[in-house]
């Protein structure tokens, strides 16, 4: 039977306080920190690997004004595709072609969950960045690759980086169902919890994965504020998130 | 601990089908109960959403923090709203609805007040001034007119809540979840192919229903502007 | 229904309570079956004048009657029913088709279908419309159409009263030009009580029967017809809001028919060339007009007849351009600036009416002391 990697039981009268002040909670490898550290890891590739993919590709689709088509495919699945079912889908695949059951199906599940947020924002962006400064850009003998990086890029980064903040809390927010597929991480105390019947677990469980949901969201936004130039900051674009 | 080689046994591919064949009916049960807890879950989402809207709209300055609260929402985890909820209603359908309602708030929301903010205001001021009572203008003109906007917002918030549904399964509701829950427990396969695969079925098929039905409910909408 | 009367009496309305009142204390008396234009600079409150009319925006306070009766306590839905209201962007209803657009107050009023019917074919005629247009939804439609059907809607269960916004604002020149005159057939045939709110100075003076301007705060300058605005403008305030072109815009408004008959240096065919080369003198005109039986025949040059020979003979000349009694004084300038002899012909219906020259003209604007026939000071 597939189950996950222990599950260390936990009294059922302990309270939540009771629970969370109890250092053996948190160290060792079923504690606290060694989850958050799966976690963060796991969701941590997922968002790199879909920054370096997404942004290069729709930066250059959108220069070139291409790629509409790819647009349209990218809002699908961002809302047709159910993580869970394709995670679950992927176990078997991943299986029985020999690369176990963690971590390739919740990671290629995450990932497509990443891409659509940074591909859209991305496209979107330097989609519309100011015809002037492109034609001032060129008229001044920039080549076509500075043209996209130093103009078209750095103007558009406001809303990637708030594409990859977005797709950062998704990931994160939604990582927990890695719990229930056989693995580990931040979801380990909620289905346990599920597992004992208990309500302390539950709860503390359901608390540490909104936090670290929320920690994300305000992580990135402190990060936008102190790298982004402030003149890049006050760039309104037409449709920041 | 699996090895490959059990895993690789004949008897358990990807999916199996006349394990398929056999167990249909527990399949198509599973697969209503999935269809009943969306409608259920959306047409909870639409009844708050509603209110909400007419709210943001009557006092335009609530809209941001209205914004701002179902926004909130949609960034919980549905792991943690799922876990939250249990010690309260157990391992229920209230359980599962509550937390999928209000990821639809966001969506709902949004687009309710978008559909009825996008009709030109000459267009009310002519239904003022040909006379027509408060009540038959937001039911005869506005709404109408808002219907593409609420339409598309209910497209996006089903085909949302059939994906989340799935991950319900973790307290024992979620139709099809529960197979690919079920499939994962036994290491056997199929139910978990035949899970994922209905629910991202499913999910287009409702996708495609609304839109014809919001197609047909929208007739002007569809003529090309001269 | 036949016409009705509006009388605004003081009618007020303040919007801030420290604000001055957007209109303050107007009074105005429109004559059933006429068409009043409110004109004046923005911020002159003729839009919101007009829009306390049908209370789409409630006064401050005042008076409103219609037709005798105060309207301001009347349920309101009911009272627009009773009024037409026409805007500059037309709001056709997107969702519903033409017919159903037009059917809109009837169809409130509980009309049934046939009646309906019928009074939605009687309007597509009488506006303009193609009857295929009528399954059609606004978007399919051009600009000028959509507004032919905004007026159509606003007329549909027949109101003695129709409120009209900058309503060719939105459309071009030649399409406004028509659907202007459009509306004066219209009014000819239907003799409503009809406001009209144009900030256009010539679409005013075009159409109204009479012309209130507004100032600031709802100040009413003037109130008259046309041709007193032009002509005898109550400050100076109403003469730069005219224009300094005011004599020009007269001609605009007087027709040929307005001037008394002016024989002009025109003779019969079979007259002497003495007498000919005498009325030229008269006329002090290098030209004269042979008439041949009573219709215009041409124009022979003086220098000809000078060396020799008849009237028949000699050598005739098209005249420029024709006016005819229903043209205005500004057509027949036109015409008299591109013609060589300085005089307009009139065509009476294929008879010789007459002639107008610039003297005439003059005259009859009240500019010069001068006898329209010789030209000489009196």
């Amino acid at each position: 039977m597939i189950g996950p990697s222990s599950q260390a039981a936990v009294p059922r009268d302990i309270t939540l306080w009771e629970w969370l002040s109890d250092p053996a909670t948190w160290t060792g490898p079923d504690g606290i920190w060694a989850s958050l550290q799966e976690t963060v890891l796991l969701c941590a590739i997922v968002v790199a690997v879909a920054t370096v993919v997404a942004v290069p590709l729709a930066a250059w689709l959108a220069h070139n004004r291409r790629g509409e088509i790819g647009v349209t495919w990218m809002v699908t699945l961002s809302r047709a595709v159910p993580t869970f079912a394709i995670a679950g889908l992927l176990v078997p695949v991943s299986l029985i072609n020999g690369w176990g059951f963690e971590p390739w199906p919740i990671f290629v599940a995450l990932l497509l969950l990443a891409l659509p947020p940074i591909y859209l924002n991305t496209y979107t962006a330097v989609r519309s960045v100011a015809p002037g400064a492109v034609d001032a850009a060129r008229a001044m003998g920039f080549s076509e690759r500075r043209v996209l990086v130093e103009v078209e890029l750095a103007l558009a980064t406001t809303l990637i980086f708030a594409g990859i903040r977005v797709s950062a809390v998704q990931v994160v927010a939604t990582e927990p169902i890695r719990a229930f597929l056989g693995g580990d991480g931040m979801g380990r105390y909620v289905r346990d919890g599920l597992g004992q019947n208990n309500d302390t677990l539950l709860i503390g469980g359901a608390i540490l994965v909104a936090t670290l949901a929320a920690v994300t969201g305000l992580a990135f936004g402190l990060l936008e504020r102190t790298v982004l130039p402030e003149g890049v900051r006050r760039l309104k674009t037409t449709r920041a998130r | 601990m699996l090895t490959q080689a059990a895993v690789a046994q004949d008897r358990n591919p990807i999916i199996r089908w006349d394990y398929v064949v056999d167990q249909s009916d527990d399949i198509i049960a599973a697969l209503l109960q999935h269809l009943e807890l969306t409608l259920i879950s959306v047409g909870l989402g639409l009844a708050v959403a509603a209110p909400l809207a007419a709210l943001a709209l009557r006092y335009r300055w609530t809209t941001s923090a209205i914004t701002g609260f179902t926004g909130f929402l949609y960034t919980l985890p549905s792991v943690a709203l799922f876990a939250l909820l249990v010690p309260l209603f157990g391992l229920s359908r209230i359980s599962t609805v509550i937390p999928l309602a209000s990821y639809t708030l966001l969506i709902l929301v949004t687009n309710i007040i978008v559909g009825f903010r996008s009709v030109p205001d000459s267009v009310i001021d002519a239904a003022n001034g040909l006379g027509l009572t408060p009540a038959r203008r937001v039911l005869g003109v506005q709404l109408p007119l808002a219907l593409p906007s609420i339409i598309t917002g209910i497209r996006i918030a089903t085909v949302s809540t059939v994906g989340l549904l799935t991950v319900a399964a973790i307290i024992g509701q979620g139709g099809l979840g529960r197979l690919i829950l079920d499939g994962l427990r036994r290491a056997f396969w199929t139910p978990m192919t035949v899970g994922a695969l209905l629910s991202i079925l499913l999910a287009l098929a409702l996708d495609g229903l609304i839109l014809y039905l919001g197609r047909a409910a929208t007739p002007w909408a569809r003529r090309a502007a001269s | 229904m036949s016409a009705l009367g509006i009388r605004l009496d003081e009618l007020t309305k303040t919007f801030a309570a420290e604000a001055p009142p957007a209109v303050d204390a107007l009074s105005l008396d429109i004559t059933g079956g006429s068409i009043v234009a409110l004109i004046g600079p923005s911020g002159c409150g003729k839009t919101t004048t007009l829009r306390m009319i049908n209370r789409l925006i409630e006064p401050t306070s005042g008076g409103i009657e219609i037709g005798g009766a105060d309207v301001t306590h009347r349920p309101v839905e009911e009272l627009r029913r009773d009024i037409g209201y026409v805007i500059q962007q037309v709001g056709l209803f997107p969702h519903r088709t033409i017919a159903q657009n037009i059917a809109t107050v009837p169809k409130t009023l509980g009309w049934d279908k046939r009646r309906t019917s019928e009074r939605i074919d009687e309007l597509t005629d009488l506006v303009g419309l193609d009857a295929d247009m009528l399954d059609r939804y606004p978007d399919e439609l051009s600009g000028g159409q959509q507004q032919r059907v905004g007026v159509a809607r606003a007329l549909a269960a027949d109101p003695p009263v129709l409120l009209m916004d900058e309503p060719f604002g939105a459309v071009d020149p030649i399409v406004r030009a028509r659907l202007q005159d459009e509306l004066l057939t219209l009014q000819s045939e239907l003799h409503k009580t009809i406001v009209l709110v144009t900030h256009d100075i010539d679409e005013a003076l075009k159409l109204a029967d009479r012309i209130a301007l507004l100032n600031v705060g709802g100040r009413l300058e003037q109130y008259a017809t046309p041709d007193e605005l032009l002509r005898v403008p109550a400050n100076t305030f109403v003469e730069q809001f005219v224009g300094e072109d005011r004599g020009v815009k007269r001609l605009q408004l007087s027709t040929v028919s307005q001037l008394p008959f002016n024989q002009g240096p025109v003779v019969a065919l079979d007259s002497e060339v003495s007498e000919a080369l005498a009325v030229m003198d008269v006329y002090r005109s290098t030209w004269v007009g042979v008439t041949d039986q009573n219709a215009f025949a041409g124009w022979v040059a003086g220098q000809d007849l000078r060396r020799g020979g008849d009237l028949r003979g000699a050598t005739r000349y098209p005249p420029a351009g024709r006016v005819t009694p229903a043209s205005t004084l500004r057509n027949a300038m036109e015409v008299i600036m591109n013609s060589n002899t300085s005089v307009a012909v009139i065509d009476d219906d294929g008879r010789f009416g007459g002639v107008v020259t610039l003297e005439a003209i003059r005259a009859e604007l009240g500019l010069s002391g001068a006898d329209p026939v010789t030209g000489a000071q009196v």
